[in-house]
């Protein structure tokens, strides 16, 4: 669909409603007094939901406006829509994590719309700067998101940890991007692919390697994964889903805009850079995640993997590959936003559990919540019929269509090695038991919120497992652009 | 032909979810109504699948009452069931053995009744749909379906070490599936369709090498399943931690899914590698015959004995798929439903002593025909039945098996000849160390013979013993053509050469 010029700022519209509400959460937080913490929240919120309204009430162009800088394809919108989806599901459990723990989080809700504005106006972005701009909006306060609780060592360590190495990475990707300006003589993605693919090719390619150095940061892609164990372990829970997942999905898109039009020229060499980040990001995340007794660190290198997965079909990146990735996004979002949900689930004296056994006997505490983790878990995993096995098919046909066989037996040895882990959780669940009033929860019971985010997102990672033509077909007109 | 409103196939494959549901409708206070529930759908189902016969051509090689819908349009992947004497006869063997299994659950399960039923209902539906889908990737699906109820089973009601012998087949097979998933993506890319109907017309489309590696694939999976010598380190494991009834589906249905799978998958879709690795299959399939009947003389426990005679006895079906002829074929596919009848008593009747004395340790009886005439009746019965003895049904299979193994090769043949003697070995020793000399162990003196709802589950498997042992032709027919249609794809030239 064309959109006639001069039609003003609709295509930025879910971006400028959010920003709307991240001051408007803000300024309750601020007038609203104790009862306002849960007021940001709930404006936050509705803030997401207006957003997520607006854009689908948004028209696809693949026309780039604001003088060249912005973009809203149907691919744009399609990821927009998964980093909100990421941001709402966020905002539900940051409800019943800050119930539980006290805290400031007015602030939290505030920078987590502003966080979503950067990734949306990077994903959106049609010229380096407003890539660069973009995500710089989401990296800072995201910084002070993982240090949010400075007053516990461990949410501190995590945002000075995330602060350093996010800032190396950021000025990494900048030099990149000033190389490809160098390069290219333009900032604009269309004119600059034509110009680099006339560029002397190893120039290029340092250029990319630099960019790629960047966006594998931001996505925790081995080896430049070195913090996210640690941010996601020492960051609020809420805010550990939302950091886990969100920026994936912008990280995703923006790679895929680099590889495709700034790079075109040089796709055998970023392909197999992609393998074997793939590969590495798999295999060290799943490993890692074997030996791991705290439950919230062992989701942190399960969401590594995870990633690791998405690199395969980035790396046999086509029409199959796109749908793979785009599906996987989703299907990534709702199971890793519910495992990390897991956690909240059950609190005692203020505190959660992080251990795996403390959740057992959960299938006696509540059955509806431990069928919705083992829906998650199966997901997760990658056993049908679920959306994880789905995508993970998808992903796997993808790379066996460009003859990469071996990437694809690798991401399925991988799925089997993650069962050993994901199904220790599933043990202490269902297999072993606990005394009542040591079962998780103990005396102060078990979330209802939470307990509803797990059914939730076990159906639909059903559904979507059984039929994953509902995504799939918004996915392939994101592909088609129609 | 539709059942409520439902193609039958359809129908058929999803009866024990709709079952499923109802159990977990009621409340788990409920015991009985649930129990009743579940044994009344597992009955149903078990009616449904007899309604199928009605609809059935036995003249027929072809699939049968297809169905066939879109499912996933961008990939090309179908919602495709059929039915043929082989798939007819598995669906049978299933629904009788999860109906009896269900039946025998009555007393022997306690606690947490509702998701026993669940997920046994739940494993009745991907045992079905295995048999069923002629859509690779649904295959794939109900395939993986099987792994989640039957991991609990083990695990929530198995016996000391479940949750070791749980996660243990869990991983084991998923192994193997996901070995099997990229082999299915590989040709899914050489045929541009998951359509099994499909892929049989089109012939030999995949080169001779893939085809290899293809094959490779396809043999972790179903191999584990199966399971074939060196793969079997998870069978003794999981059967003797499962409760009766996971040990009797499991011997009885799940073991024969990989055999299926390499019959209806790796022969026919990749011949020419199902040729080439025939001998190397046959020698892995001999090992399993002899090393399986070898280990089962030296149990203790009476279990884990019929367990690892179950890697014998499937090292029999297995040898006489790769021997490709449709003689030793037919028996291999028959031998794949006495195995499940006969084994699968045989855990019932250790079953039936377990409920009664705790123990499975064959020192710990003796001379129990005294005491239980009727049980020791069914339990002789059975016994024959494993060994082959001539009137009975494992005869017939082994026979067929060996007859046609024998113009292909002699030793082979005697190889496995060694294998029935040992299994009279083992099967009779166990017999007469449990059932014959004086009662030893006072617990003894008072056990109770089989009541009436267990002599009940033996009926029918005793039927079909018989039936099956005397009168086999119905049973043949049904699987002639479709068997006869698979060879002559992977081994066309045994049906040039002169007699």
């Amino acid at each position: 669909m064309t959109v006639p010029a001069g039609y003003g700022l609709r295509p930025l519209a879910p971006e400028l409603v959010l920003l709307g509400a991240a001051v408007a959460a803000l300024f309750v937080h601020l007038f609203a007094g104790r009862r306002g913490r849960r007021a940001a929240g709930y404006v936050a919120l509705a803030g997401t939901g207006a957003a997520g309204l607006v854009l689908a009430l948004t028209p696809a162009s693949s026309e780039a406006l604001f003088g060249g800088h912005f973009i809203a394809d149907p691919f744009a919108l399609y990821v927009k829509a998964a980093i909100l989806l990421a941001g709402a599901l966020a905002l539900v459990l940051a409800f019943r994590f800050f119930d539980i723990e006290g805290g400031e989080p007015g602030e939290a809700y505030t920078l987590m719309l502003l966080v979503t504005v950067g990734m949306m106006a990077a994903v959106s972005a049609a010229d380096v700067v407003t890539t660069y701009v973009g995500f710089e909006l989401f990296a800072i306060p995201s910084y002070v998101l993982a240090g949010i609780f400075k007053k516990e060592r461990r949410s501190a360590e995590a945002g000075i940890k995330y602060f350093f190495l996010g800032t190396l990475s950021s000025a990494i990707m900048l030099l990149g991007l000033a190389l490809v300006f160098g390069l290219a003589g333009t900032t604009s993605y269309a004119a600059a692919g034509p110009a680099l693919a006339g560029a002397p090719s190893r120039a290029v390619v340092v250029a990319m390697a630099l960019v790629f150095a960047g966006l594998f940061f931001k996505a925790a892609f081995v080896p430049f994964h070195m913090w996210a164990p640690d941010v996601y372990e020492g960051a609020p829970t809420p805010l550990a889903v939302f950091l886990s997942t969100a920026p994936k999905a912008a990280v995703v898109a923006v790679l895929v805009r680099a590889m495709t039009a700034l790079f075109g020229a040089e796709s055998a060499a970023w392909s197999l850079v992609l393998q074997a980040a793939a590969v590495a990001t798999m295999f060290w995340g799943n490993l890692a995640a074997l030996t791991q007794k705290s439950l919230k660190r062992m989701l942190g290198y399960s969401a590594i993997a995870q990633a690791g997965y998405i690199a395969i079909g980035l790396a046999a990146w086509g029409d199959t590959a796109r749908m793979a990735v785009l599906y996987y996004i989703v299907a990534y979002i709702v199971m890793n936003a519910a495992a990390f949900g897991l956690i909240l689930l059950a609190a005692r004296g203020g505190r959660f559990d992080e251990t795996i056994d403390g959740l057992r006997g959960l299938v006696r505490r509540s059955p509806v919540a431990a069928a919705g983790v083992l829906v998650v878990l199966l997901s997760l995993t990658g056993i049908p019929p679920t959306a994880g096995f789905m995508g993970k098919y998808f992903l796997f046909t993808a790379a066996v269509e460009k003859g990469m066989v071996l990437l694809a037996a690798a991401g399925a040895l991988n799925s089997a090695i993650s069962l050993f882990y994901y199904f220790r959780i599933g043990k202490a669940i269902f297999l072993e038991d606990a005394a009542p009033e040591a079962g998780p929860g103990g005396p102060e019971g078990l979330s209802r919120t939470v307990t509803a985010v797990l059914a939730v997102s076990a159906a639909a990672l059903l559904l979507l497992g059984l039929l994953p033509g509902l995504l799939t077909a918004p996915a392939v007109r994101a592909v088609l652009g129609g | 032909m539709n059942v409520l409103g439902l193609p039958i196939l359809t129908f058929i494959t999803f009866l024990p979810v709709a079952g499923m549901l109802v159990v977990l409708a009621l409340p788990g206070s409920r015991a009985r109504a649930i129990k009743i529930a579940a044994n009344v759908f597992a009955g149903l189902e078990f009616a449904a699948t007899l309604l199928l016969l009605t609809r059935f051509d036995a003249a027929s090689g072809e699939m049968q009452l297809v169905e066939r819908l879109p499912w996933i349009k961008s990939l090309g992947a179908q919602y495709l069931l059929g039915v043929d004497g082989i798939s007819l006869l598995l669906v049978l063997l299933t629904s009788l053995l999860t109906f009896v299994a269900t039946l025998s659950s009555w007393n022997a399960v306690k606690g947490r009744l509702k998701e026993y039923y669940v997920f046994l209902l739940l494993l009745e539906t991907g045992m079905i749909g295995v048999f069923l889908a002629l859509d690779l990737l649904l295959f794939y699906v109900f395939w993986e379906v099987v792994l989640v109820p039957m991991y609990f089973l083990i695990g929530v009601w198995g016996g000391e070490r479940r949750l070791y012998a749980a996660i243990k087949f869990f991983l084991y097979t998923l192994f193997g599936s996901v070995a099997m998933l990229i082999g299915i993506l590989v040709l899914r890319g050489q045929h541009q369709t998951f359509d099994w109907t499909a892929m049989v017309a089109a012939g030999s489309v995949v080169p001779a090498a893939l085809q290899g590696w293809i094959f490779l694939a396809f043999f972790l999976g179903f191999a584990i399943k199966v399971p074939m010598f060196p793969f079997h380190t998870w069978l003794p494991d999981a059967h003797v931690e499962a409760p009766t009834a996971g040990s009797v589906i499991l011997a009885g249905v799940l073991l024969k899914m990989g055999a299926y799978g390499f019959l209806r998958f790796s022969l026919p879709l990749l011949p020419e590698a199902a040729r080439r690795y025939a001998p190397a299959m046959a020698v892995l399939a001999l090992v399993s015959i002899v090393y399986g009947a070898l280990v089962s003389l030296m149990q203790k426990d009476m279990k884990k004995l019929i367990a690892y005679s179950s890697v014998s006895h499937m090292g029999f079906v297995m040898l006489g798929l790769f021997a490709l002829t449709p003689m030793a074929a037919k028996g291999a596919v028959l031998q794949m439903i006495n195995h499940g009848l006969s084994t699968g008593a045989l855990f019932l009747i250790v079953g039936v002593l377990y409920e009664r004395r705790h123990t499975r340790l064959i020192a710990e009886f003796g001379g129990l025909s005294a005491r239980m005439p009727v049980y020791a009746a069914v339990f002789l019965v059975m016994t024959m039945s494993s060994i082959g003895l001539p009137g009975l049904n494992g005869f017939i299979g082994e026979f067929m098996i060996l007859l046609g193994t024998f113009p292909v090769s002699w030793l082979w043949t005697a190889i496995a000849a060694t294998g029935i003697v040992l299994g009279a070995g083992y099967m009779l020793w166990l017999y007469q160390r449990v059932m014959f000399g004086k009662i030893v162990h006072p617990a003894n003196e008072s056990l109770k013979d089989l009541t009436v709802r267990e002599f009940a589950t033996f009926l029918p498997l005793l039927v079909l013993v018989f039936w099956i042992g005397l009168f086999p032709r119905p049973f043949l027919d049904v699987i002639d053509k479709p068997v006869e249609k698979i060879i002559r794809i992977v081994n066309p030239s045994h049906f040039e050469a002169p007699r």
